[in-house]
C-alpha cells in the first residue's frame, strides 16, 4: 500500500465527519489497512429507493488516488446501471472517466446521483434496464418493493408483491429466487413459477 | 501561508475545501490531489492548485488523457505555472525536480546474418559445403559462452549445472558421430 493512498484516505475520512453528517451517506474502515471500506447511501426522496440504506463494498487499489477505487452494493437493487445478482456498478467515474482530485464523499454522492437519474441505454443489468424502458410501472414496484424488502426503506409494502412472493416460497422455492424470478417477469407469478420450476 | 491551513476543523474550513474545485479560494492551498498542504506547488491554467509531483504522478497514470484532474481542462507539464512563496530559500523550478522522463532511447539497428550469403546461391554444392564449415564455429561459439546477454550459467555443483554437463556432453557426442558420418559416408 502505497503511503499517498493512505494518507489521502485517511484524510478523506476525517473531512467527511467534520461534513457529511446531513447528506446522508456513510463511509467507515472495514479493516486496519485502509484497502477495504464500507459505505452506505440513503436512498433519495421521489424515487422508489427513498428512505432505504444501501450499503456498500469500497475497495481501494494501491495505485489510488490515481485510479479508481473499486465500488459494489453490497445490499441489493433493482436498477438498470446496477446488477441485481452481483451489485456491479456501471458508473463512468469508476471507470475511464475518473480523476484524482474526485473522492470517496463525490463518489457515494454521484451513486446518490445515479439512483435519482438512471441511465438504461448504458446498463449493467440488462433485464432491469428491459423493464425500465418497456413496463416502467413494474420496474417502479419491483424497485420499491426491492427497497422495502433488503435495504429497510419505509412505507406501506405492495400487497400485491408480498402475496406473490408468499405463494411462490410456499411452493418450496428459496425467497430470494423467487423474488428475482418474479421481478423479472414483471410480477407475473404463472411464468415466474414456470421459469422456477425448469 | 496562515498556520491555520494544517487544521482543518477549526472555524477556519467551515466550507467544504476540497475535491470539488471550489474551495480554493477560501485561504486553503491543499493540493487536490493528496488533500494535503501542496508541496513544490503548481498551478494549472485553469486555477487548479497541485503538488508537482502529484500531477506528475496523474499524468504518467494516464498519458493518453492528460486532463486536469479537477475540471478535465488540458493540462501538461508546459501547462502549469509554479508557484513561490515569499521567503522559500529553494526557487528552483519544480518541474525540474523530478527525475526527467526516461529519454528515449535509439539503440542501433541490429544487423542480422551480416553478409549471409546462402539464400544468394541457389547452387546446392555450395549451400551443403557452407552448412559443414559453419557448423563446428558455431558449436565453439556455444562451448566458449560468449557473453552475449542469456542469462548467467548456474553455480557450480548444483544439480542443474550437473544436468547441463550432461548435455553438454551428449551434445558433443552427437557432434563427433555427425563428423565422422559427413566425412565417411
Amino acid at each position: 500500500m502505497s503511503s499517498i493512498s493512505v494518507t489521502r484516505i485517511q484524510r478523506e475520512l476525517k473531512d467527511i465527519k467534520s461534513e457529511c453528517s446531513g447528506q446522508n451517506i456513510k463511509i467507515e474502515l472495514y479493516n486496519d489497512e485502509y484497502t477495504n471500506l464500507r459505505g452506505e447511501i440513503v436512498g433519495p426522496p421521489e424515487t422508489p429507493y427513498h428512505g432505504g440504506v444501501f450499503k456498500l463494498i469500497i475497495k481501494i487499489p494501491e495505485s489510488y488516488p490515481f485510479n479508481p477505487p473499486k465500488v459494489s452494493f453490497e445490499t441489493k437493487i433493482w436498477h438498470p446501471n446496477i446488477s441485481s445478482v452481483t451489485g456491479a456498478i456501471c458508473l463512468d467515474i469508476l471507470k475511464d472517466q475518473w480523476a484524482a482530485a474526485l473522492t470517496l464523499r463525490t463518489v457515494l454522492l454521484s451513486l446518490q446521483a445515479l439512483l435519482s437519474d438512471a441511465e438504461p441505454d448504458d446498463p449493467q443489468d440488462a433485464v432491469v434496464a428491459r423493464q425500465f424502458k418497456e413496463n416502467k410501472r413494474a420496474f417502479l414496484k419491483t424497485a420499491k418493493f426491492w427497497a422495502q424488502h433488503y435495504a429497510h426503506a419505509p412505507g406501506p409494502v405492495d400487497k400485491d408483491c408480498v402475496e406473490k412472493l408468499k405463494k411462490a416460497t410456499e411452493m418450496g422455492f428459496f425467497k430470494d429466487v423467487s423474488l428475482e424470478a418474479l421481478s423479472k417477469y414483471s410480477w407475473n407469478l404463472e411464468t415466474a413459477i414456470q421459469h422456477l420450476t425448469n | 501561508m496562515e498556520p491555520s491551513t494544517d487544521q482543518p476543523g477549526t472555524s477556519h474550513s467551515t466550507t467544504n475545501p476540497i475535491s470539488d474545485g471550489s474551495g480554493e479560494n477560501n485561504g486553503q492551498f491543499e493540493c487536490n490531489i493528496c488533500l494535503d498542504t501542496a508541496k513544490d506547488a503548481v498551478i494549472s491554467y485553469c486555477g487548479h492548485l497541485f503538488c508537482w509531483p502529484c500531477l506528475h504522478q496523474w499524468l504518467e497514470t494516464k498519458p493518453n488523457r492528460q486532463e486536469c484532474p479537477v475540471c478535465k481542462a488540458g493540462i501538461g507539464k508546459d501547462k502549469v505555472v509554479p508557484l513561490y512563496g515569499r521567503g522559500s530559500t529553494n526557487n528552483q523550478d519544480p518541474r525540474e525536480k523530478l527525475p526527467p522522463r526516461p529519454q528515449a532511447q535509439r539503440p542501433e539497428a541490429e544487423n542480422r546474418n551480416p553478409g549471409f550469403p546462402g539464400l544468394n546461391f541457389g547452387d546446392g554444392s555450395f549451400q551443403m559445403s557452407f552448412g559443414i564449415g559453419a557448423f563446428p564455429f558455431g558449436f565453439f561459439g556455444t562451448l566458449f559462452n560468449i557473453n552475449d546477454g542469456r542469462p548467467r550459467p548456474p553455480p557450480f555443483g548444483g544439480a542443474q549445472y550437473q544436468d547441463e554437463q550432461m548435455l553438454s556432453r551428449v551434445f558433443l557426442w552427437v557432434a563427433v558421430i555427425l563428423m565422422f558420418w559427413l566425412f565417411f559416408l
